[in-house]
């Protein structure tokens, strides 16, 4: 009953967001409609995806670092892709892909770094340590991108925040592509450690005595995790609360058994930010809110609702 | 004032005028902490008066051989202050506000002055004539920029956008002085529904009011680099390389070149 709900939510969200926007298209031209084919379906699904990466990265970071706080930007990623954009922008990098692709790599910048703070207590990897690494990375990124911003010449840099803050305005048929091709494997590498991660959530030494092999698992789920993430930040910039509430309200409903738990983060998420930015087009048009004004305006209330009836139950 | 526009998005603009009588002397060392109030002082015959200019002060020419106090936004109130000047001209935003507080108190006088708008021009060549002792100058120049607001509007014979930003596709307004351009050179925005300066739009809004014309402000001369992205070509005048390409220093901000930007822009319509 559950997962038929969510299934047609999600169907319901997809089938929202391509025939309803801003501009009137009529229902029997939706299917020969430029607006539709071109910048609708691919916004639509490029949503969905973002949004289905966003709750699996963090529902997986969350059991990783045994932290219901975490959320997939936490550690360093969104700081390291900002760094990389601005750094586009002032070294005036060519093409129409340069802002991405630099984005891209500074959150694997930053994910190499923390990663590497990580491991800095030996071989283990210690999720402490993660936390704390990643913001003081996030921390110092962002203080370096603001230095550039302040002191560079370049007036298009104050845009740089624009673009990272973005959303999914830059949705292109080349993007869907791009992440249909990309997620498919970090989600599945993190379904794969479905089970141990219910181990995990036990504590670190009686999942070893369970047969995890702990480590392992951890360093998957962090690279797995961290690299969803950048791709969706590539494509879509920082787009909070997805990552951060989504996998609450599919443990609240769905319990902690994560074989169930991350194909319903993917749904939820996806419906969500598929439904946050339906509306961000549409509530105000013709202008258009910022899709992480949205995603929090309607995760959060939910987040609430379901976090009250848990606890009196 | 459109380099300004992001920031203008972030920060609350206090929305008065402080401009007070003029007390004492005329100003003879003045500090212009924005290009349209130089252009201005320049026009007027109070160049020579200019000692101290901010990196985006460009027009005209003799305004460059002044030396920067840089980006002044905020401005840096030592550098402002090092120039010893005896009037510092400030746009009247929130971060100037305060600055203009700051530079009172170590005794220097101040005044802010509203230039979003082409009617801004007159008024501020008005109090800055006061100011400087130029006033038959600066009455002239406001009597041409008031004919210029006094001329019938053309009928639009034609439409365009204003993209200042592609991702998120950001537009210009009817509160904008680029939307006063548009009109007065004939052309209307498709965006002039929107109140606000500028807005954050989505690209569908863009394609289904088709704007002829997509214009942006460029000092390279070459159509933006999001001509070349997959999404922005559903958009008809992007698909045809339709770009109005305007200069940043004539175009993006309200002047006493004003005149001179709207006859350039009809031109580039007529083409």
């Amino acid at each position: 009953m559950k997962w038929t709900l969510l299934i047609v939510l999600s169907v319901a969200a997809l089938i929202a967001s391509v025939m309803l926007g801003p501009a009137a298209v009529p229902l029997a031209d939706l299917l020969h409609s430029d607006i539709v084919w071109d910048l609708r379906m691919p916004r639509a699904l490029l949503a969905f995806l973002v949004g289905g990466s966003l709750g699996v990265a963090g529902a997986g970071l969350q059991a990783l670092v045994r932290n219901p706080l975490a959320d997939p930007f936490l550690l360093g990623l969104s700081g390291g892709a900002g760094l990389g954009a601005v750094l586009a922008i002032a070294l005036h990098l060519p093409g129409p892909w340069a802002l991405p692709l630099a984005a891209f790599a500074g959150a694997l910048a930053a994910l190499a770094l923390v990663y590497r703070l990580g491991l800095i207590g030996g071989a283990a990897l210690d999720p402490r340590i993660l936390l704390l690494g990643g913001v003081a990375v996030g921390a110092f990124a962002a203080a370096i991108t603001t230095a550039i911003v302040s002191l560079a010449d370049a007036a298009e840099l104050r845009n740089a925040f624009l673009w990272l803050w973005g959303g999914l305005s830059g949705a292109s048929w080349d993007a869907v592509l791009l992440i249909a091709v990309y997620a498919p494997i970090p989600l599945l590498v993190l379904l794969a450690a479905a089970r141990p991660l219910d181990l995990l959530a036990l504590g670190e030494e009686p999942a070893s005595y369970l047969g995890a092999d702990v480590e392992a698992v951890k360093r998957r789920v962090y690279l797995a995790a961290s690299l969803l993430t950048a791709a969706a930040v590539a494509v879509s910039g920082v787009i909070g609360f997805v990552g951060l509430v989504v996998p609450h309200i599919a443990r609240l409903t769905w319990g902690h058994r994560h074989r169930a738990l991350l194909p319903a983060a993917f749904l939820g998420g996806g419906a969500l930010l598929a439904i946050a930015d339906t509306l961000a087009r549409m509530v105000v048009a013709p202008r258009e809110l910022p899709v992480g004004v949205v995603t929090a305006l309607i995760g959060v209330p939910v987040f609430a609702f379901l976090l009250r009836r848990w606890t009196i139950a | 004032m459109l380099r300004r526009l992001p920031v203008a998005l972030l920060v609350l603009f206090a929305c008065h005028t402080t401009a007070r009588p003029p007390d004492g002397p005329p100003a003879r060392r003045i500090v212009s902490l924005l290009p349209s109030f130089t252009e201005i002082l320049f026009a007027i015959g109070a160049g020579d008066r200019v000692v101290g200019r901010t990196q985006w002060c460009d027009y005209p020419p003799a305004a460059v051989q002044v030396p920067s106090v840089g980006e002044a936004l905020p401005p840096n109130i030592e550098a402002v202050a090092a120039k010893k000047p005896d009037l510092v001209v400030l746009y009247n935003a929130g971060p100037n506000v305060t600055a203009a507080k700051q530079l009172e108190r170590i005794g220097i006088r101040t005044v802010l002055i509203d230039m979003n708008r082409l009617e801004d021009v007159a008024p501020a060549a008005r109090t800055l004539g006061r100011l400087t002792g130029f006033e038959p100058q600066a009455d002239s120049l406001a009597h041409a920029m008031d004919r210029i607001l006094d001329e019938p509007r053309p009928t639009p014979t034609t439409t365009l956008a204003f993209v200042v930003w592609d991702n998120p596709p950001i537009v210009i307004g009817r509160g904008s002085y680029l939307d006063e351009l548009a009109t007065h050179a004939g052309a209307s925005n498709v965006f002039h529904d929107v109140s606000a300066p500028s807005a954050q739009v989505s690209l569908e809004t863009i394609v289904a009011r088709d704007p002829a014309w997509i214009a942006v402000l460029s000092d390279s001369g070459t159509p933006p680099a999001f001509a070349k992205r997959r999404e922005w070509r559903a958009v008809r005048a992007v698909r045809e390389g339709h770009f109005l390409l305007l200069r940043g220093s004539l175009f993006g901000r309200p002047s006493p070149r004003s005149g001179e930007a709207i006859r350039q822009f009809r031109a580039l319509l007529a083409r």
